[in-house]
């Protein structure tokens, strides 16, 4: 089937080819032998097709104008999962055009399939991220049932050869819709009347301690849903204590009718220790001597004063580096305030860093300072040092030995 | 610290106004530095002379003229790479007298040389370096694995003998192509001299193996600015060398053009610095990025 080019004839060779038509036809043929080199080229396909022979559709022009069956899957599932998440069109669109963009790279074009899944979901990701739509990693993943490894690395390798620039993921927004899909804002029968809570005082309060726990370095380099979780928490404690003080956190994921993300105890904890800790500046709260569960009733005090509180409980330690002087102008300062006129007379123990947990925590093992070897990487290297790492003759007996027994040792049950 | 927030309520599944600027998030109040300019030699060279028990009050000059430096960050770090090149080989540069009195601290006593303030004081440790070289001949992995005490060959898991020694306390990949990679040393000597070990045990075992093509392929470092980061605040400013995914992994991965380095920065302070073929890269890498960071310290 190869024949030459379209200059010879295949069957005699002859090079003469004359362009003679039956009726409405066209066709070539052959001036010496007349047999029909080709007619009626009814399609446009690539340079040589010629003589009607068979070319395979990677080399026809067909292929390059279609979309392929597997893209055009990748499309219709982009769409799809877009329609799911109520998204509005102006995003789909979007969607599909980074998806398109992505397919042509070689490395994401021969993917496996279940990449080519988790594509999808890393696209629509990149468009509600530029968007402003705050949209986690966890639910695309639930929803698509994909594994959050595979997705990560999808998702960074497309960001980097598509050359995007995404957004962070805008956690106010972020608070208000998960705060929304909390079922605790009307009653039910699994929701009775003392949990039931006013939807924007709870958003608003949970706001305020999403951005009190962000100025106090509980969210750089954490997960932010448990934050939001635990802050949720404390604030719908916090609005009506009389009922909910004894609520638990997996209780209330329960009622709210969310999943409990483990990293949320911690952070109540964290959240807890931090408002302990401003509720000591207030004269009519260290009194009272609050414990976790007590303070949870004076949130909203606290909130309110937040901004002093924050600076007088914890010593900044950048300022410090300003200077002496500085330092104790801060002092001076933070004392002149009217609630906390009682604060010169504290005793002289300073006030505890406001620092990352990570860094309040003590190291786990002593970081070993290397010896200073003075290597220069020539040196001679001793015989004797060198055998130590070669068997005997006698090991190797040995060691031949074991193998061939525990081969046989396997090997004998399924002969058997 | 003023309040950021003005909560307006709107629907759940509709944020489609950003009530909050997109791009501040919370806490992180940037102030931007003043720009100076800086002239090259004379500012090099004085503060070479200054005494590192004065490093704190030139912080504030290190802080102003980080700015500078900052300016130029995003196209090439080469103020601070010529003045590291200086600190690393010689001492006083010829033609200067080392009572050179500083402009900007007019108070400061003049004593002979030590780390300036210009350079933060910290250098990163070398924590691994990964090599690689050619021995020259064909090997029999299983002969090797059978009379070598500390090889382990796997076949269906892996094509190489893993072999390990004490001193240098290295791993190497042996392949029966007679490449070798070795791992887990600490400096570039010690790792061209577990090559060489490697390749003595490989001869003992009776194959003509030689030294061929030694080369450090990376090196990753690690250090401490002991001052915590606010990384939402840096990837909002150097967006287009940054990759902060809080989801993903608590760190922030950095990607520096020149040198061609990828450092990962966490919150607590912590760097690691890697993607090197030479020591000086890490160094240089470092000193770029410390004082972008120390502009990150303050949290207002």
């Amino acid at each position: 089937m190869s024949g030459g080019g379209r200059s010879r004839c295949p069957d005699c060779g002859c090079a003469e080819l004359v362009e003679d038509s039956h009726y409405a036809q066209s066709q070539l043929v052959c001036a010496d032998c007349g047999c029909v080199v080709s007619e009626g080229l009814l399609t446009t396909t690539f340079a040589d097709e010629g003589h009607l022979q068979e070319v395979t559709y990677s080399r026809s022009t067909g292929e390059s104008e279609q979309v392929s069956r597997s893209q055009q899957r990748g499309l219709r599932r982009v769409r799809d999962l877009c329609r799911v998440l109520q998204l509005p069109s102006t995003f789909e669109d979007t969607a599909v055009s980074y998806y398109q963009r992505a397919f042509q790279h070689p490395g994401l074009h021969a993917a496996r399939l279940q990449k080519k899944e988790v594509l999808v979901g890393c696209c629509v990701l990149v468009t509600c991220r530029q968007h402003n739509w705050p949209l986690t990693m966890g639910t695309i993943c639930a929803l698509l049932y994909a594994n959050l490894e595979l997705f990560s690395g999808t998702y960074l390798q497309i960001v980097k050869v598509l050359g995007l620039d995404v957004p962070a993921l805008s956690l106010a927004d972020l608070v208000k819709t998960y705060c929304s899909s909390f079922k605790l804002f009307q009653a039910s029968p699994s929701v009775s009347v003392k949990f039931v809570e006013d939807k924007e005082k709870m958003v608003s309060r949970t706001l305020q301690l999403v951005e009190l726990a962000s100025e106090t370095w509980l969210v750089t380099g954490r997960h932010p849903v448990p934050v939001i979780t635990a802050a949720a928490y404390l604030a719908w404690r916090s609005l009506q204590p009389g009922g909910r003080l004894t609520c638990s956190l997996s209780r209330f994921c329960k009622l709210a009718g969310v999943d409990l993300p483990h990293p949320a105890y911690l952070r109540v904890q964290e959240l807890l220790d931090i408002l302990l800790r401003m509720a000591g500046q207030l004269a009519w709260l260290r009194i009272l001597n609050l414990d976790k569960q007590t303070v949870v009733k004076h949130i909203g005090d606290l909130l309110q004063h937040r901004c002093i509180l924050l600076r007088q409980a914890f010593r900044d330690e950048a300022e410090e580096e300003e200077g002496d002087e500085q330092q104790q102008e801060e002092g001076e300062e933070a004392g002149s305030s009217t609630l906390e006129m009682p604060e010169k007379k504290r005793p002289a123990s300073s006030p505890p860093p406001l620092l990352p947990p990570c860094m309040l925590r003590p190291p786990k093992r002593p970081c070993p300072t290397p010896a200073d070897s003075r290597v220069t990487g020539e040196e001679d290297i001793s015989d004797s040092e060198i055998e130590q790492y070669l068997r005997t003759p006698r090991e190797i007996k040995d060691f031949q030995r074991a193998q061939a027994a525990s081969q046989a040792g396997t090997s004998a049950p399924i002969t058997s | 610290m003023g309040r950021k927030l003005h909560c307006k309520g709107q629907g759940a599944m509709t944020p489609g106004i950003p009530i909050f600027s997109p791009m501040m998030p919370y806490g992180t109040g940037l102030t931007p530095q003043p720009v100076q300019s800086t002239s090259s030699l004379s500012i090099l060279e004085e503060q070479q002379r200054q005494q590192q028990q004065q490093q704190q009050q030139q912080q504030q000059q290190a802080a102003q003229q980080s700015a500078s430096q900052q300016a130029t960050q995003g196209t090439s770090g080469q103020t601070p790479q010529l003045f590291h090149s200086q600190t690393l080989t010689t001492a006083p540069l010829p033609g200067t007298t080392p009572l050179y009195p500083s402009p900007m601290t007019p108070m400061t006593p003049i004593t002979p040389a030590t780390p300036a303030s210009e350079s933060s004081g910290i250098v990163p440790q070398l924590q691994n370096i990964v090599s690689t070289v050619n021995l020259g001949c064909k090997l029999d992995l299983k002969t090797i694995a059978l009379r070598a005490r500390n090889a382990e060959y796997n076949p269906k898991r892996f094509a190489a003998v893993i072999m390990r020694i004490r001193e240098p306390r290295t791993t190497a990949l042996i392949f029966s192509s007679g490449k070798m990679v070795c791992t887990g040393a600490k400096s570039e000597e010690q790792s061209r001299l577990a090559a060489r070990k490697y390749a003595r045990v490989v001869q003992k075992l009776g194959f003509p193996a030689k030294f061929l093509d030694f080369k450090i392929q990376n090196m990753v470092g690690s250090c401490d600015v002991k001052f915590p980061i606010r990384l939402e605040g840096l990837v909002l400013t150097h967006q287009q060398f940054s990759s902060y995914e809080p989801e993903l992994f608590p760190g922030l991965i950095y990607r520096m053009i020149k040198p061609r380095i990828v450092l990962l920065i966490f919150v607590s302070g912590k760097v690691v610095l890697t993607g090197a073929k030479v020591r000086a890269e890490i160094y240089e890498a470092f000193e770029n990025i410390y004082p972008i960071l120390k502009g990150f310290r303050k949290t207002t």
